[in-house]
């Protein structure tokens, strides 16, 4: 290759490069306080007003038959059936089962596993949170993974069922308490900042970001086919969920990789340290809203 | 009982085997791989990757396809599923976000301009949500011209 052409063509995958790092950075933006926790829905779908209390709901019941508003309900009326018989219920009693069990052999486990308070009683509301010890993010599913590598004869991975089962449990114990993931917390803070940005980070052949669907001016609101997505606010409180269409218990993560694999793009592995800042970003996006597992979706 | 006769079978299948596999083997070649493309993560190498750049391709001398198949492509869920966007004519269960496509023949749109719009939109918005067809290999150059021709003849 003569020097010339080499040049040029250097030049231009510079140029190219340059180009891709903008356009990355450039998606359209509706501006989200993470103070405001769930209620910051308020200037971004505005649908919370139809779901953000039980009595909203009630009020706005008649949606539940209306196909072109049924979204802003945000599924949340699905929730009414956490009263009632689901195979997200036996979820809870099989992770009950194997809590107790694995508690019982081995009591550091539970310790472990409860940050040493010995109960695990609205715990996984704070969650994620960062731990000093290990210095990095823990998501209730990291920490059965990381207690039962310590403590247990087999490491409960995440993405397994088992691991998925207990840890429906674990937040079931902290059902109807809201989520407080302490911002105050820098390292939390710096995760919610790099998972907002992967939520706006295009990827996959379908060239989506998460924000391509659920963000104002983007799908939110509209059909996509036969279904229409919702506000990402107030939705990392129902999972571990049973997923209907389905029929298991899906974890956070592995519905990121559901996702991903729709957008075209390579999944990756659940408790992946990019999975993890996402969840963080999203965990913000319900503080103050109420733990709802187990439910159905 | 003889060896013979187990080979008589074995052969023909393991050759069927190979060649079948040969054949898949060169479909995934031009199938373009999800780890081509950009993906979250921070140390796998689809986490480096950025978007590709867009292309304006406008081709004047434009021979445009067949429109019953750029209907199917244009229906099928691992092809254009244009509909999860698009009412379509002739389409069912249509999405609401993109523009109503099914008179598009009449909008006074060009062959060329609707191809380049399905190869990559983002030239004319930049931030849009619809895929870059052609430019991203979701769609090939004669499926694109296919869709085109749908589209013309949708009045």
């Amino acid at each position: 290759m003569k020097p010339k052409a080499m040049f040029v063509a250097l030049a231009g995958i510079f140029a190219a490069s340059a180009w891709a790092v903008e356009t990355e950075d450039r998606y359209p933006r509706t501006p989200i306080v993470p103070e405001q926790g769930v209620w910051g829905d308020q200037g971004f779908s505005n649908t919370i007003q139809y779901w953000g209390s039980k009595e909203a709901l009630n009020k706005n019941a008649s949606l539940q038959d209306d196909p072109d508003n049924v979204w802003k309900l945000n599924h949340k009326h699905k929730d009414g059936d956490r009263v009632d018989m689901h195979p997200g219920h036996i979820g809870v009693e099989e992770g009950r089962e194997m809590v107790d069990s694995w508690s019982s052999k081995k009591p550091e486990f539970l310790k472990c596993l409860s940050e040493g308070k010995g109960s695990l009683q609205g715990l996984a509301a704070n969650y994620p949170k960062y731990d000093e010890k290990l210095d990095r993010i823990m998501t209730v599913e990291a920490r059965i993974e990381h207690c039962s590598q310590t403590h247990l004869p087999k490491q409960i991975k995440q993405g397994s069922p088992a691991n998925t089962t207990s840890a429906l449990y674990v937040k079931s114990l902290s059902a109807g308490k809201p989520i407080q993931v302490d911002l105050s917390s820098a390292p939390v803070e710096q995760a919610y900042q790099r998972g907002e940005k992967l939520f706006y980070k295009r990827i996959g052949q379908l060239n989506f970001a998460c924000a391509s669907c659920h963000t104002p001016g983007s799908v939110m609101g509209h059909k996509l086919r036969g279904e229409v997505p919702t506000t990402p606010f107030g939705d990392v409180a129902h999972y571990p969920t049973y997923r209907t269409p389905v029929g298991e218990l899906e974890p956070l993560h592995l519905r990121f990789v559901r996702c991903h694999k729709q957008m075209r793009a390579k999944p990756l592995p659940p408790g992946d340290p990019a999975y993890t800042d996402l969840e963080v970003f999203l965990s913000v996006l319900s503080n103050d809203y109420p733990i709802s597992v187990p439910s159905l979706r | 009982m003889s060896i013979r006769r187990v080979v008589s079978f074995l052969l023909p299948v393991c050759v069927m085997l190979t060649v079948s596999a040969q054949v898949t083997a060169e479909q995934k070649e031009k199938v373009a791989k999800p780890s081509e493309f950009p993906c979250l993560s921070y140390t796998a190498p689809c986490g480096k990757i950025g978007v590709r750049p867009v292309v304006k391709k406008m081709p004047q001398d434009l021979s445009l396809g067949d429109p019953e198949r750029g209907k199917q492509i244009a229906f099928k869920r691992k092809k254009g599923n244009c509909l999860a966007c698009h009412r379509m004519n002739g389409g069912s269960q249509s999405g609401t976000r993109g523009p109503d496509l099914s008179r598009y023949g009449s909008s006074g749109r060009t062959a060329a301009e609707i191809y380049a719009m399905v190869y990559d939109n983002r030239w004319q918005f930049p931030d849009t949500v619809m895929p870059p067809f052609g430019t991203n290999e979701v769609l090939t150059d004669r499926e694109i011209r296919d869709v085109a021709a749908f589209l013309r003849a949708s009045r």
